[in-house]
Order: C-alpha cells, then sequence, then structure tokens
C-alpha cells in the first residue's frame, strides 16, 4: 500500500519528463544517407512530401503520370511549429526524414543555417529566378544560397468593410497612412464597440508595417545577426501605430483568430484587417454574415504617390540535407511550385508568387463575389509585386515571436511603455539568446 | 540493457541444466526459488526500467548538454542547473503555482469533503445522482473545459460580458491579475468530484457500529462528524493533498490554451514551470535546459510531497 503510493507519486511527478525525452532525441548521427538517390531509371522511387498546405495534393496525379517511377505520398506532419519540431526529431534520429517538406518563410534560415537543407543551387534553382516576385525570392535565399522554393506568398493588403466605412460617412479606401488615422478616428465615432481594426500585440503586423515603411529591422550574414529597431523608416512606422494606440482607436481586448474576432469581423464592428492576402480564403468562412461587405485594397502608403508593400506570412519548400531522394524531390517541386502542376494549385486556391500566375489575364479579370464582386486577383497581385525587397528574418524568428508576447502583454494591458520600448527590450533578449545559440547578435 | 535485465532468469534457467549446479543442491534450490520470484516481476521491471528509469537517467543525461543552433551539442556539465537557479522566470513560474497550491488546494479540498460528509449523511436525495453529477467534470478533457470556461468567463460575449452590461461593473476574469482566479476556478471545478469520491470511499470504509455506539452515547450529527468522520478522512486527506500539489506543479493545459481564446491575459511563456520548460524545449530548442528544469522541478514536488506525507504521517499515528 504504501510502496504503491510511492511508486504513483513517483509517477505523476515524473510524467512530463518523459514527455520531454521522448520527443528529444538523441544527438547527431544524422549524416548517413546523403547523395542524390534515383530521379530517372527504372527504379520506383517513393516520395515523402509533408505539407499542410492541401493544394500541394492537386498536383499528384499529374506529376505521378508524367513520372511513372516516382510514387508521390503527401502527408501533413502538422502546422508550422509542429511540422518544424517533428522535422528537427527525424533528422537528429537520422531516420523518417521526409523528401520535402514545406517551411513558412521565416522559418528557412532556421533551417538552412546549420545545414540541415540542401542547396538548391546544385539542381540548377538559379534558372527559375526570373519566374518569382523579387521579394519572394529573397525570402528562400539564405547568405546568397536558394534554400526553397515559394510556394504561397502573403502580400499584405488591406481588407475593408465597405458596408461599415459608409456608416462612417467615408466613401474610398485610405490611400496614406494620414488617411487611414482621419478615418480611424471617423468609425470610432460610430460607438463604442467600433474600431478600424484590432491590436494585442501582433508581431507580424507591426513588422510589415516597418517593412514597408523601408525599414529592414535585421540584417543576417552568415551567423552574424544585426538587429536595430531604431532608423528612422522603423521608428516612423512604430511611432505611427503608437499614436493609433494611445488615442485608443484600435480594440486592444479582441485578439486574432479567437472567436471574438470572428464575431466581430461579422458584425462589422472591426472596419479592417491589414494582413496578408492569405485572409481572402480563410474570411469567408470567418465572416459568412459579412458577404458582399468586404473589399480589399493596398496598403495604405506612408508617402502620397508611393507604391510600396510589405509580406505577411507564406510559405515555401525545402529539400532536408538528409533526404534519400534529392532529385526526385526536386523534380516534384519545380512540377507544383513552377511548372506543370501549378495552375491546378492555382485553381484550388493557391495564391502563388509566380509572374507567369500574377500576370496571367484570366487570374487578374477573375471576380470574387464574397468581395462584391472585387477583381480580388489584381489587387493582391499587385500587392505582390510592390513589395519591399531585402527584408530578412533572423534565424531564431520562431522562438523570438513566442517570447514576443511576453514582452508586449503588460503594454497592452496597462498601457504602460511604449512600443519602441518593447522592442528595445525584444532586441536585448534576442541578442542574449542568439549569442547562447552561437551566433554573433548585436 | 533492460532486455538484458529481463533475459537474467532464462539465462539462470539453462544454466540449471548443467550437470555441475546439481552437486550443490542446497543453495541451488534457494536461489531457485529466487530466481523463479525474480521471473515473475521480470515483466514488470523491464517495463519498470524501460519506460520510467530509463527515461529519467535519459532527462538526466541530456540535462547534461548545451543545444545551439550553430555548433550543435555540447557537454555542458551543470551549466544548466547553475544557469537554472539564477533564471528569474523560472523562480517566476514557481512562485505563481506554490501560491495556486496554497490557496487553491484547501479551498477544493474543503468542498470536496464538505460535499462527500453530506452524501455520506444519508440525508441528501438522489445521492448516487449527485455522486455522478459531481465527478462528471473530472472526465471532461482539461482542453475543452478550459475553451468551455474561456467562453462562460469571457467578457465580450460570454456570461462575464452580460454580467456587467447588466450591472454595469468592469470585471474582467482574464486580466493579468485575475486570470490565475479564474484558473483556479476551472481546475477546482474539475477536480473537486475526484478528490469526493476518495473522501466518500474513505467515509463508506467506516464500520457502521461506530455510528451506532455514537448514537446510543447520544452524540448528534456534528459531534459524529468531529469525532469519527473527520478522523477517518485523515489517511486519504494526505493522499488528496499530494496528488492536488503534483497536479498543481505540473498545471499546463490552461495555460497553454487561454492566450489563443483571451488577448493579453497576463500568461506568459514562463507562466507555470510546465509551460516554461515546453516552450524552452520546443520553441527554443533547449531540450538540455529543459530537462534540466523538469529534474529540478520535479525534486522540488518530491520533497514537498513528502514532507506532506511524513507530516500526515506522524499525525495520524499521533492519534
Amino acid at each position: 500500500m504504501r510502496l504503491s503510493r510511492k511508486t504513483r507519486l513517483l509517477s505523476a511527478v515524473l510524467a512530463p519528463m518523459l514527455a520531454l525525452t521522448a520527443c528529444s532525441g538523441g544527438s547527431g548521427g544524422s549524416g548517413g544517407k546523403t547523395g542524390g538517390g534515383t530521379g530517372g531509371g527504372d527504379e520506383q522511387v517513393k516520395l515523402t512530401v509533408w505539407s499542410w498546405d492541401g493544394t500541394v495534393a492537386e498536383a499528384v496525379a499529374g506529376f505521378q503520370s508524367a513520372n511513372p517511377n516516382i510514387k508521390v505520398q503527401v502527408a501533413n506532419a502538422g502546422s508550422s511549429q509542429d511540422e518544424y519540431q517533428a522535422l528537427d526529431n527525424a533528422i537528429q534520429a537520422g531516420s523518417g526524414v521526409p523528401d520535402l517538406v514545406m517551411f513558412e518563410y521565416f522559418a528557412v534560415p532556421y533551417f538552412a543555417i546549420p545545414g540541415k537543407l540542401a542547396d538548391l543551387g546544385e539542381f540548377g534553382v538559379d534558372k527559375l529566378k526570373a519566374d518569382y516576385v523579387p521579394a519572394s525570392w529573397s525570402d528562400v535565399t539564405v547568405n546568397g544560397k536558394v534554400y526553397a522554393l515559394p510556394s504561397d506568398y502573403g502580400p499584405s493588403a488591406m481588407f475593408y468593410n465597405k458596408a461599415t466605412f459608409d456608416k462612417a460617412g467615408i466613401d474610398k479606401a485610405p490611400v496614406t497612412w494620414d488617411e487611414y488615422y482621419e478615418d480611424a478616428k471617423k468609425i470610432r465615432a460610430l460607438g463604442p464597440d467600433y474600431y478600424i481594426a484590432q491590436d494585442t500585440g501582433d508581431i507580424f503586423f507591426l513588422l510589415s508595417l516597418i517593412w514597408q515603411a523601408g525599414g529592414r529591422p535585421f540584417k543576417v550574414d552568415g551567423t552574424k545577426v544585426h538587429i536595430d529597431f531604431t532608423d528612422p523608416n522603423t521608428t516612423r512606422a512604430v511611432a505611427f501605430w503608437q499614436k493609433l494606440l494611445d488615442e485608443k482607436l484600435l480594440n486592444t481586448k479582441i485578439t486574432g483568430w479567437s472567436d471574438d474576432w470572428n464575431r466581430a469581423l461579422n458584425d462589422g464592428t472591426l472596419a479592417t484587417q491589414t494582413m496578408g492576402g492569405w485572409l481572402t480564403s480563410t474570411l469567408p468562412e470567418r465572416a459568412p454574415k459579412a458577404s458582399g461587405d468586404f473589399r480589399v485594397a493596398l496598403m495604405p502608403q506612408w508617402t502620397q504617390g508611393d507604391k510600396v508593400g510589405a509580406a505577411n506570412g507564406g510559405s515555401s519548400f525545402g529539400i532536408p540535407a538528409a533526404a534519400a531522394h534529392k532529385d526526385a524531390a526536386f523534380k516534384f517541386l519545380e512540377y507544383f511550385a513552377h511548372g506543370g502542376g501549378l495552375s491546378s494549385r492555382v485553381d484550388a486556391g493557391a495564391f502563388v508568387p509566380n509572374t507567369t500566375v500574377l500576370d496571367n489575364e484570366a487570374f487578374q479579370s477573375k471576380v470574387n463575389k464574397y468581395f462584391g464582386d472585387q477583381k480580388v486577383g489584381a489587387v493582391l497581385a499587385e500587392a505582390t509585386e510592390i513589395v519591399g525587397t531585402g527584408w530578412q528574418y533572423p534565424p531564431f524568428f520562431e522562438w523570438a515571436r513566442t517570447i514576443y508576447t511576453d514582452i508586449a502583454s503588460p503594454f497592452y494591458t496597462t498601457g504602460k511603455g511604449s512600443l519602441a520600448g518593447i522592442l528595445q527590450q525584444w532586441k536585448q533578449r534576442c541578442v542574449q539568446y542568439g549569442n547562447e545559440q552561437g551566433f554573433q547578435v548585436d | 540493457m533492460d532486455i538484458d535485465q529481463a533475459r537474467g532468469p532464462d539465462v539462470g534457467a539453462s544454466a540449471m541444466a548443467d550437470p555441475g549446479v546439481a552437486r550443490r543442491s542446497a543453495p541451488t534450490r534457494k536461489r531457485r526459488k529466487s530466481r523463479t520470484g525474480l521471473a515473475f516481476i521480470a515483466p514488470f521491471g523491464a517495463l519498470f526500467l524501460l519506460v520510467f528509469v530509463v527515461p529519467i537517467l535519459y532527462a538526466a543525461y541530456l540535462s547534461l548538454f548545451q543545444e545551439r543552433l550553430v555548433g550543435g551539442t555540447t557537454f555542458a556539465g551543470f551549466a544548466n542547473y547553475g544557469k537554472l537557479i539564477q533564471d528569474p522566470q523560472f523562480w517566476d513560474g514557481v512562485a505563481r503555482v506554490v501560491r495556486f497550491t496554497l490557496i487553491q488546494v484547501p479551498i477544493m479540498l474543503i468542498f470536496a469533503m464538505a460535499v462527500a460528509l453530506a452524501l455520506d449523511s444519508m440525508r441528501v436525495h438522489g445521492t448516487r445522482f449527485m455522486r455522478v453529477t459531481i465527478f462528471l467534470p473530472y472526465a471532461v478533457p482539461a482542453i475543452v473545459s478550459t475553451l468551455m470556461w474561456g467562453f462562460l468567463l469571457g467578457i465580450k460575449y460570454g456570461l462575464f460580458g452580460s454580467l456587467n452590461d447588466a450591472l454595469g461593473t468592469d470585471i474582467n476574469p482574464f486580466a493579468p491579475g485575475t486570470t490565475l482566479i479564474s484558473i483556479g476556478v476551472m481546475v477546482t471545478w474539475a477536480f473537486t468530484g475526484f478528490n469526493m469520491l476518495i473522501f466518500y470511499a474513505a467515509l463508506k470504509a467506516v464500520p457502521r457500529q461506530l455510528y451506532e455506539a455514537a448514537a446510543i452515547d447520544g452524540a448528534n450529527e456534528f459531534q459524529i462528524v468531529r469525532a469519527i468522520k473527520l478522523p477517518a478522512l485523515r489517511g486519504s486527506l494526505v493522499v488528496t493533498i499530494i496528488f492536488s500539489i503534483i497536479g498543481t506543479f505540473q498545471m499546463f493545459n490552461e495555460p497553454q490554451i487561454l492566450p489563443s481564446m483571451v488577448a493579453n491575459s497576463g500568461v506568459t511563456t514562463f507562466y507555470t514551470p510546465n509551460l516554461y520548460a515546453y516552450h524552452l524545449a520546443f520553441t527554443g530548442s533547449q531540450q538540455g535546459y529543459a530537462a534540466a528544469l523538469a529534474l529540478v522541478m520535479a525534486a522540488i514536488t518530491i520533497a514537498v510531497a513528502y514532507a506532506v506525507q511524513i507530516r500526515g504521517l506522524r499525525n495520524a499515528t499521533d492519534q
């Protein structure tokens, strides 16, 4: 009795450690399987693809009929962080490494810099460069080498609720951020629940604002990372958003992707969302009652007459260095992200940064019923082509964005402090962590 | 390694066939007896090693290494432990769960005990129905219950939103200062039934003759509770306290899910030690540091639980 109680106690205490060790795997032991594998010849090759983008599967049938000796298996190993963990574990364990893996753009350097991704240069990837929007190409280039092919893109655009705008007496979408500020006040005047947008510390949004204003806070060169939030372009963007927060023009109670957010989008009390173009596909599901109310416009500009954009999200596919069938993997990658399989994915709803698609007349002139029969494709194509180039994410961005919330939360709840102060604190934490991780960060 | 251990008795069995062994028959029989015993516990022993001892040793081993994105894994000795001791975020989390335990556990256990005594008093109708109903929340997965309470306590569209509108108040159950109280409510709701069952079972084991004797002595219901029932609950109280301490020290689900529902509820990535370990291992890729944290946290929990057990048992023998 006593003993069993003690054992139960022990096992209850130590259970989380089991979970931990189960996931961490051993060290080293990758290496092993290298080299090309077989792309041609008669030998059967079985490709494993990890993707949470459902449109990739659309391209499989066409690819297999053109390449009967390659069998493609698309698996969903989880989204984003879950998948990255699974990949890290597989690489550490040295077995079960997939041949082709989906990465958000910010995750590419995380895997590329420690040498976990194959350099696609050996497959002649540079020939494809001209067919992609320049900003998307720089997203997959780390220290001058290309480690992935862009597969979908998130050009920042402003989704606005025209019905709410009409109610507030605003007759057109704001073209500059100054106009946006004036509109924010008009919408705020509609009632206690009305706001032009929400913000509870969305780092991706803030970075897209900085990106568009011309700030490049992260500079990555080899293992050197330079972080600076004090250049004039960055501070201009930050100060503007600070002004909106200070004047209580933003809803700081509703967090994106929550149930509250869905409701506010449905009833029109949140007038705009400045987000990646991918919102086009999820907005109709989240706000079915607002069907016909929303429109898409370019991000408001910092200077009248300018046309500069930013990106918010998007993803790509790369080949792990430890993959067994790299040649075949690249063949399939080229097929669905650039070649013959691309159109089937676009038809299934993928938004891709390929100029062949964006410049396509049919793509640009297609009307979208949810957005009041607007030609959404044309707007997003333009938003994609104006995205400012040269943006970089630090290789430890996944970690950095998680702790950003810790730092930002007190400001959003108490109003004490400032965005500039948060970013400064964030930088310090990044410097400390980055150096611990073996980078030279300053 | 553990597989060899499991095969031990088999090797012994084949050795017995050796004619040389037969000569020394007396000690062999004795050994054979103990070997038979070993064979019986071998399946347990193998599993125990595999799923219990080995992982702990492996965690201890991992905790001696540091992982870097650049430069890979290096041996670090006890550097992870040194760093942990000085990590204010770790101690912030520990202090939070200790504070939580000190307040939530007594409330929950008193509540559970009161319900168990009420059910055992035979003065309430529908005892069986009540018992199941109160126990039911325990069967609801923590993820579901957190979502449920998130809606219930939400100020925008939830119950508290309506309450605030009706009363003109401005109470936010998920403000940084009140989130821990809300989590306390969720945990109490979920685990009162479980503890109630333990108490109820202990009360059911009290011999009925004691009550008859008490009735003959003219004791009223409160005297019976004080003199018979509460002392009978002492043993199970120790068990429930230990379970509750372990449970609250390992709090994870609620603070993990809340941030996706409510903005700025004050839940940080290091809100509880377990949540911190999770973030260290899976977003910070510092498995070694996370393993060190898990081991230190386990040591703290074991120390506290043992202290409770020793004290509880000493008091039990005093009476």
